[in-house]
C-alpha cells in the first residue's frame, strides 16, 4: 500500500479535519483561550457600548439662532439621538453654563440655517467643546454627526443614502445605541477572529511544532485551511455569545436572521483567515494580541461605526471602502435594521465580502507555503 | 513498502554553505551518504550539525551549494522527499497539550498512513518506545526522555526510507538508550533504511555508525568508518614490561621506526605510542625488544574516538 496512493482530495479533507480538531482541542486545554477568544471580544463590545452610553449623558446646550422648521427638526434629531441631555438656551446662558462646567458642549444652529438649506447650500453648525472632559468630548464628536445624519434622513428623505424602511422607525427607535451595537459586533467579530486564529498559528511557531507540519508530505493548503476551520469553529462560540448579548440583553432584534447568519459566517471566515495570516507572519502570540487590538480599533473608527462612513471626508471614505469592516458594518446594519448605509446593495456587499474572504484565505495559505523549503528556521 | 525507489546515494551535499550575517555556520560542506548506511555527524556544540540537518530537511535555505536527498532537489521536490523522510529534530516539538496517541494519530493523517494500518502502527510504535501504557496521558506530563522517545516513535510511524535523527538519545536514560540503539541498528539491518544522525556521544557514534564525519566550524574535518578514523588519527599505546631496563640504544632505535610517535622508558617499563593501529608495527616492536631482553608482560590500549575527536577539534569549550 503506497502511502501517496490515497485519493489526494480525500487525503486533503482528512488533513483539514484533523488540523481543525487538533487546534480546537489545543485551544480548549489552554486557560488563556477563554480570555483571549471569548472574553476580550465581548468585553470590547460591552465596554465600547458603556462608553457610548455615558456619552448619552453628556449635558449639551443648543442655541437656536434660527427658529425655522429645519432648525426645529435638527433640535428634535439631537433630542432623539440618545447621546445628549439637551438644554435649549441663549448664547450668553450657554457660555455661562460652560464656564461653570455644567455643560460639555454648545451646539449653535446659525441664523441662516433654514435659508441655506432651502437653497441647497452648506450650513455650518458651530460646536464648542469643553476639552477638559475628554471622554465626553469624544462622544460628542461622534454623536453630532449621527444626529446630523438622522436629521437629514427626516428632512431630506430623497437625498439621503440611508433610507430607513420607515423613516419614523429609524429616527425614533434606532438611536445611537442600536446603530452602534451592530457596528461594535462587527469589530468584535473581527477582534475575536484575529485573536483566535492568530494564536493558533503563532502557537505552532512558538512550540516548534511548525516543523512537523512543514516536514509533512501533506498539502499546506489543507493544513492552513484546517487551521482556519478550527479557529472558525472556536470563534463561533464567542460570536454566539455576542448575538445572545445583543439580541436578548440589549434587545436589538435582527430584521433578517438569514442575512445575519450568512454574513456573520463570511465575516468570521475573513477575519479568521486574516488572523492566521498575522499569526503566520509574526509567529508569537504576544505579538498577535496587540496587533489584533491595534488593527481592530482604527478600522472600527473609519468604517462607519457611528454613522455611515460615506458621510465622512473623502479620503477616509475612500480608504474605508478598501477593507472588509466597511462592508461588514453595512451588511449588519441591513440585517439588523434594514438600513442601507452604502451606495452598493446588500447583495453586492455580500459578494465583495466573500471576495475578501477568499483572497485572505488564499494569502494566508500562500504565506505558509512560502515558508516551506526555504526557511522556517531561517 | 518502498515509497521511492532509490538506488543512488541517499544524500548528496555539494559545497553546502549557510551564513547567518557574517557568520558562516556551514562552510562548503560536501558529503555523500550511501543508501542503507547509518551515518553519523559528529562535532562539538555549534559546529553546524543541526544547521546541516535543517538545510537538508528544507527547513532552512542554503546560502549556496546544493542538497540532493533520495535523488531529488529538496527545494523542488519537497513533498516527494518528505513522504520518504522521518525526522527527529533536536528540540523535541510535540503537541504537549494533547495525549501521546493523538500526537501519533495526527502525524499518521499528515503522512497519509491508511486508516486500516493506523491503529496497529501507532500501537507498535508506542510499544517500541515503551510508552503504550501512557498513550492517553498528556505529553506535557512526560519526562524529557519520554518526550524524546515519543518523537522517535512519531518519526518512524510512516515507515520512512530515510531518517534524520538530530541527537536521538539526548536526555534519554541508559536503558532506553540501549533500546533505541538496537532499534536503529535493526532499522538498517532488517529494513535497509538509511539513517543520518548527529550526536555528541562518541560511544553512540561508535556503536551505531557505519561511517562518521567529524565536523568543526562548519567544515568537514575527517570522514571514515570508526575503524578507519582510529587507524588514521588515533594513537595506540603499548606498554611493555621487561625483565630489566632496556638500553638507551634500543629506545632510540624504536623511536625512529615509522609510525612510532613517542617512546618513554621508565625503569623496566617501556611505553610506546604509535599512530594508528598497524598490527605489523606492533609485531616489529615486539621482535626488536625480544632480541635484546625478555618481555614479562605486554598491554595495549586501543585508540579511542574521544581522543581523536579532541585532537581534531581541540579541547576548548564551545558555545
Ligand atoms: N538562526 C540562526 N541565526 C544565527 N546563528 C545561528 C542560527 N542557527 C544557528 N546559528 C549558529 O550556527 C552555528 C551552528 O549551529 P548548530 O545549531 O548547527 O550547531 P550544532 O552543531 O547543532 O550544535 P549542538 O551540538 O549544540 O546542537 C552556531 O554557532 C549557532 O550559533
Ligand atoms: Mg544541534
Amino acid at each position: 500500500m503506497n502511502i501517496l496512493n490515497i485519493y489526494p482530495a480525500y487525503r486533503s479533507l482528512l488533513v483539514i479535519w484533523v488540523m481543525a480538531i487538533k487546534d480546537i482541542r489545543s485551544s480548549l486545554t489552554e486557560r488563556a483561550f477563554m480570555v483571549t477568544s471569548i472574553i476580550i471580544p465581548i468585553n470590547f463590545l460591552l465596554l465600547f457600548l458603556l462608553f457610548a452610553l455615558t456619552g448619552g449623558q453628556a449635558p449639551t446646550a443648543i442655541v437656536l439662532e434660527d427658529k425655522g422648521p429645519y432648525a426645529q427638526q435638527f433640535l428634535s434629531a439631537m433630542e432623539h439621538s440618545h447621546s445628549f441631555i439637551i438644554q435649549q438656551t441663549t448664547n450668553t446662558d450657554a457660555q455661562n453654563l460652560m464656564k461653570k462646567g455644567q455643560i460639555v458642549a454648545i451646539v449653535t444652529v446659525p441664523g441662516s440655517f433654514d435659508s441655506l438649506l432651502r437653497q441647497g447650500k452648506q450650513a455650518q453648525l458651530r460646536v464648542v467643546l469643553n476639552n477638559l472632559e475628554v471622554d465626553f468630548t469624544n462622544d460628542i464628536r461622534r454623536a453630532v454627526p449621527l444626529a446630523i445624519t438622522s436629521f437629514y434622513a427626516n428632512a431630506f428623505p430623497n437625498q439621503v443614502v440611508i433610507r430607513a424602511h420607515e423613516v419614523d422607525t429609524y429616527s425614533h427607535d434606532t438611536g445611537y445605541v442600536q446603530y452602534l451595537v451592530v457596528s461594535l459586533m462587527v469589530v468584535s467579530v473581527m477582534l475575536g477572529g484575529l485573536l483566535q486564529a492568530g494564536s493558533n498559528a503563532a502557537r505552532e511557531y512558538e512550540k516548534g511544532t511548525i516543523k512537523e507540519l512543514m516536514l509533512a508530505p501533506a498539502s499546506l493548503w489543507a493544513i492552513q485551511i484546517g487551521k482556519i476551520l478550527g479557529a472558525l469553529l472556536l470563534n463561533s462560540l464567542s460570536v454566539v455569545v455576542m448575538i445572545i448579548v445583543i439580541v436578548f440583553l440589549i434587545g436589538v432584534w435582527p430584521e433578517h436572521w438569514d442575512e445575519l447568519f450568512a454574513f456573520v459566517l463570511l465575516l468570521m471566515i475573513t477575519f479568521v483567515a486574516l488572523g492566521s495570516l498575522i499569526g503566520t507572519l509574526v509567529r508569537r502570540r504576544q505579538a498577535v494580541i496587540p496587533l489584533s487590538i491595534g488593527l481592530s480599533i482604527p478600522v472600527f473608527f473609519i468604517s462607519g461605526a457611528f454613522g455611515p462612513a460615506i458621510w465622512g471626508d473623502q479620503v477616509t471614505a475612500t480608504i474605508t471602502q478598501l477593507q472588509p469592516v466597511y462592508y461588514g458594518i453595512a451588511i449588519f446594519q441591513h440585517a439588523f435594521h434594514n438600513f442601507t448605509t452604502t451606495s452598493t446593495s446588500p447583495a453586492i456587499n455580500g459578494f465583495i465580502l466573500a471576495g475578501f474572504a477568499a483572497v485572505i484565505v488564499a494569502i494566508s495559505a500562500l504565506t505558509l507555503i512560502n515558508g516551506r523549503g526555504r526557511g522556517v528556521v531561517h | 513498502m518502498k515509497q521511492t525507489e532509490n538506488t543512488g546515494p541517499a544524500i548528496e551535499l555539494n559545497r553546502l554553505t549557510k551564513r547567518f550575517g557574517d557568520f558562516t555556520a556551514v562552510d562548503g560542506f560536501s558529503l555523500t551518504v550511501r543508501s542503507g548506511e547509518i551515518f553519523g555527524l559528529l562535532g562539538p556544540n555549534g559546529s553546524g550539525k543541526t544547521t546541516i540537518i535543517n538545510m537538508i530537511s528544507g527547513l532552512s535555505k542554503p546560502t549556496s551549494g546544493e542538497a540532493k536527498v533520495l535523488g531529488h532537489n529538496i527545494i523542488h521536490d519537497t513533498r516527494v522527499v518528505y513522504a520518504a523522510l522521518g525526522s527527529v529534530p533536536q528540540e523535541t516539538a510535540l503537541y504537549e497539550e494533547l495525549d501521546a496517541w493523538t500526537n501519533l494519530s495526527i502525524h499518521a493523517t499528515l503522512y497519509g498512513v491508511h486508516r486500516s494500518e493506523r491503529d496497529r502502527k501507532i500501537t507498535d510504535m508506542l510499544n517500541l518506545v515503551q510508552l503504550y501504557e501512557r498513550r492517553h496521558s498528556r505529553v506535557s506530563s512526560f519526562s524529557g526522555g519520554m518526550k524524546r522517545r515519543l518523537a522517535l516513535a512519531r518519526a518512524l510511524l510512516h515507515d520512512p526510507l530515510l531518517l534524520y535523527l538530530d541527537e536521538p538519545t539526548l536526555g534519554v536514560d541508559v536503558q532506553s538508550r540501549r533500546a533505541i540503539w538496537n532499534y536503529i541498528l535493526d532499522l538498517k539491518k532488517k529494513e535497509g533504511k538509511t539513517v543520518l544522525l548527529t550526536t555528541n556521544y562518541l560511544e553512540e557514534a561508535n556503536a551505531l555508525c557505519d561511517r562518521i564525519a567529524i565536523i568543526d566550524h562548519g567544515k568537514l574535518v575527517a570522514l571514515g568508518t570508526p575503524i578507519d578514523l582510529k587507524r588514521r588519527y588515533g594513537d595506540t599505546v603499548m606498554e611493555i614490561e621487561t625483565a630489566s631496563s632496556v638500553s638507551p640504544q634500543l629506545s632510540a632505535k624504536l623511536s625512529i621506526l615509522p609510525g612510532v610517535s613517542e617512546v618513554i622508558q621508565k625503569d623496566k617499563i617501556l611505553k610506546v605510542t604509535m599512530s594508528g593501529d598497524e598490527l605489523s608495527l606492533t609485531g616489529q616492536l615486539i621482535t626488536l625488544v625480544t632480541q635484546e631482553i625478555n618481555i614479562k608482560k605486554i598491554s595495549q590500549r586501543e585508540p579511542n574516538l574521544e581522543e581523536i575527536f579532541l585532537s581534531l577539534t581541540g579541547s576548548g569549550l564551545r558555545d
